[in-house]
């Protein structure tokens, strides 16, 4: 019998706490994307089996959420706010600027060596600072809103973290 | 057996004790707002240059965190509170004013006077009230909903309770008041459901009371999705507990023992004070087991969306709960038949809930102070777009619309174009309906619009109609859960006929074929798919001219990808070089001095019209197919 994967254990002890039933899976999937970044097809078996759950049901439901994803995402992802303060400002230009600026050719991709991705945001209501977009690291759990924007901003910013920049030196950009 | 109301007493004894340590401060304090919207303007920032000036002095000031009072375009907002309960409010306080707040908290009066907004409470010499600011002229002399903000620490359980909280449900719970009394002053109250639908509360609720079975569920529909609105997210960043209570009262008026909060994963502060309010509240007695020893059960869960709009339907948003894809089901059964988990619920927007302590501690004739005949009390409002002012504003319902752009500043950038309510599946107004719209979802109607759940932006004329059309189309296309055909489809073609004509290669039958979609639309199972076509009618009904415009080729506000080109207007601006430079695709042709922009390769985006403005503009451009 083949003993676990490390990954395995690890996602066993994550989700250790959700029962069947008891409207835990969002939790479940919340969990182990703020962990792993992303929900591999390991992560949809051992969900599945905490909750009672086949893995085809644990990723037809996930799959259904624009927030969860199932690749590792890029070192940084530049959120581009859709809503409509931020699209009577340039939106569109700021939103086709970033994809142009870092050769990645749709919403939710990233660059090839995976440092920079752009992907689609919701407003929340700070229209005030329309447009605006957040710089999100995955890895150090940062999230930074980076309000008035340009479409000139847009490139710089983009163009900065395409070559290594942190998030402050792409905020200052 | 002790008394909930006695257990209140004790709590309340301590709650005012500590709040009016806060309000009446021995040393000043200083308070930075801290919301979602304060955040975005950087007032964390600003609260640790604070921070980092108040230690190094080794001032004699305390910090402190409340919610911003809706004034956004002001963020971030610092106040200072006085020994002498004064409480001063300042901003825009960016990291470099740290040190005049600094210095005007420790006494040094005038140090930040430019920062100077008004005064929360109390007076100073030449400070006007924050009350008496234009941005206010038309909220009700005291705030209900949003009577906490500013004045209370949001994170606070004892400072709630000071201002009254609990108050209401703890007379409930000491059997003041029976489960029939409960449902009976939502109803004459007038309370309607908040997000859009004006269902009233009181009936919804006797429908739980009324359904078989002893599992009952209380669910809050805190799944925010519109675009432009943010009126849910105000409650609960700003007064966590106002919503708790809400439910409780509802939960005891529909013998509900377990409650869920559906909340969208893009408010993350909103899901932290939510669940912290909760932690809090069931360690005070006041939520889970044995609510305030009267034997009673109520259990409340934040679940947290993953951003799906479509969660923000009922159906959509119980299946969400229980585990599955968050797909709108036929209706009946309505959830009062079989909801979460196949028991009986009973689905509230946040803000419904939200009014049941203030009704319930005040009554209805109260509560029929303010608003119309037919839309009674007050109701939370977002604005947005090309306005001077944006922020939130607490409305009594029949305010016309014309004086709340007047109060946000009016208009910036241009002329009012367009008015945006109800968010995607809501609707574009003309600018000749402003005189004629109030505050009331049934003013609406006769533009064929809704007024939606309280997010209304403000468009200028530099925009074009077909543009925001695109743009509503799109979301509702991606938003679309899948199940009916006429949906997904439907808004699939409507999206990409939208897009063709914005290209400049519109048709004679878009229009015809856009009224098809509309109608085939109305046979969708739930309101996603029967309200998307809503704003391309809109567009259709009330923008017919800017329609027909660019299907000839016409676009005045040169927004419209395929009717304009971006062209060099002067060789010999300096800037031109930065355009050159900063251009993503390299679209620039020819040597210096001989530049023009390549039509083919050039996206549009406008970055090289942000740095030179004066070298480089744009050039309408007429379609290149012939009209059909």
């Amino acid at each position: 019998m083949p003993l676990e994967t490390e990954s395995k254990v690890r996602l066993r002890a994550l989700v250790a706490e959700f029962r069947p039933n008891n409207g835990d899976l969002l939790a479940a999937l919340h969990r182990v994307q703020h962990e792993f970044g992303y929900l591999s097809a390991e992560a949809m078996e051992v969900i599945g089996d905490q909750l009672g759950l086949f893995p085809a049901h644990v990723y037809g439901a996930a799959s259904y959420y624009e927030e969860f994803r199932f690749e590792p995402q890029a070192h940084t992802n530049i959120r581009w706010c859709s809503g409509p303060a931020c699209r009577l400002r340039n939106g569109n230009g700021i939103r086709d600027a970033l994809l142009a600026s870092l050769g990645i050719g749709h919403m939710n991709g990233q660059t090839e060596d995976g440092r920079v991705g752009v992907i689609l945001g919701q407003c929340n209501g700070a229209c005030e600072v329309a447009p605006m977009v957040w710089l999100e690291q995955h890895e150090s759990h940062t999230i930074e809103p980076v309000g008035n924007m340009s479409a000139a901003r847009a490139v710089r910013m983009a163009r900065a973290l395409r070559d290594g920049a942190t998030i402050e030196e792409a905020t200052n950009a | 057996m002790p008394d909930a109301l006695a257990l209140y007493d004790a709590m309340r004894a301590n709650a005012d004790a500590a709040y009016a340590a806060w309000r009446n401060p021995e040393r000043p304090r200083i308070d930075v707002a801290i919301d979602q919207s304060s955040i975005s303007n950087g007032a964390l920032r600003t609260r640790a240059a604070i921070e980092r000036v108040v230690s190094a002095r080794n001032a004699a000031i305390d910090l402190g965190r409340v919610h911003g009072y809706g004034i956004q375009w002001l963020h971030p907002l610092v106040q200072v509170t006085f020994p002498d309960g004064a409480t001063v409010l300042y901003g825009p306080v960016t990291p470099a004013d740290a040190e005049a707040i600094v210095d005007e908290a420790s006494g040094r009066w005038g140090a930040a006077a430019s920062l100077r907004i008004g005064m929360v409470t109390g007076e100073r010499d030449g400070v006007p009230s924050l009350r008496d600011h234009p941005f206010f002229a038309l909220e009700p002399r005291e705030r209900r909903l949003l009577r906490n903000l500013g004045l209370t620490d949001p994170e606070s359980l004892e400072h709630y309770i000071a201002r009254d909280g609990y108050r209401a449900s703890a007379r409930m719970l000491g059997r003041h008041s029976t489960e029939d009394q409960i449902r009976t002053v939502m109803n004459d109250a007038g309370l309607t459901g908040r997000g859009g639908a004006n269902f009233p509360t009181g009936v919804k609720w006797n429908f739980l009371f009324g359904a078989a079975g002893e599992d009952h569920y209380l669910v809050c529909n805190a799944d925010e999705g519109d675009p432009g609105a943010w009126v849910n997210r105000v409650v609960m960043e700003g007064d966590p507990h106002l919503l708790i209570e809400g439910m409780l009262i509802g939960a005891f008026g529909t013998r509900s023992k377990q409650g869920y909060i559906y909340l969208r994963d893009e408010y993350p502060l909103a899901i932290a004070r939510m669940e912290q309010a909760i932690a809090q509240a069931e360690a005070a007695g006041l939520l889970g087991e044995d609510i305030l020893g009267t034997g009673l059960t109520f259990r409340l869960r934040v679940i947290r969306g993953a951003g799906a709009y479509v969660c923000g339907e009922e159906t959509g948003l119980l299946s969400s709960i229980q585990d599955s894809r968050g797909m709108p089901r036929v209706k009946p059964p309505f959830p009062a038949q079989r909801g979460v988990f196949d028991k009986p619920s009973n689905v509230n927007n946040v803000e419904s809930y939200a009014n049941a302590p203030l009704i319930l501690m005040h009554g209805s004739d109260w509560y029929r102070q303010y608003g119309t005949e037919r839309a009674t009390g007050t109701k939370i409002f977002s604005f947005s777009g090309d306005i001077a002012r944006v922020g939130f504003m607490e409305l009594p319902f029949g305010v016309p619309l014309a004086k709340v752009l007047e109060v946000c500043g009016g208009m910036v950038g241009g002329e009012l174009k367009a008015i945006q309510s109800g968010g995607p599946l809501g609707s574009l107004l003309p600018p000749q309906s402003l005189p004629k719209l109030i505050l009331q979802g049934d003013s609406f109607s006769p533009w064929d619009a809704i007024m939606g759940g309280g997010g209304i932006v403000f468009c200028n004329d530099k925009t074009s109609v077909l543009v925001l059309a695109e743009m509503f189309a799109a979301f509702v296309e991606e938003e679309s859960c899948g199940r009916c055909t006429t949906c997904h489809g439907g808004n699939q073609r409507q999206t990409e006929i939208l897009r063709r004509i914005i290209d400049g290669r519109g048709r004679r039958e878009d229009e015809p074929n856009l009224k098809l979609i509309d109608r085939t639309l109305q046979f969708s199972n739930c309101v996603h798919g029967q309200f998307s076509p809503k704003i391309t009618r809109n567009l259709l009904q009330h923008f017919h001219a800017d329609y027909e415009a660019a299907l000839r080729g016409e676009d005045p506000s040169l927004t419209m990808a395929g009717l304009y080109r971006v062209v060099v207007t002067n060789q010999y601006d300096p800037a031109l070089a930065e355009a050159v430079a900063i251009c993503p695709v390299d679209a620039f042709r020819g040597p210096a001095g001989n530049r023009s922009v390549d039509d083919a390769a050039c996206i549009r985006c406008g970055a090289c019209i942000d740095v030179a403005p004066k070298a480089v503009g744009k050039q309408a451009k007429a379609r290149t197919v012939a009209l059909n």
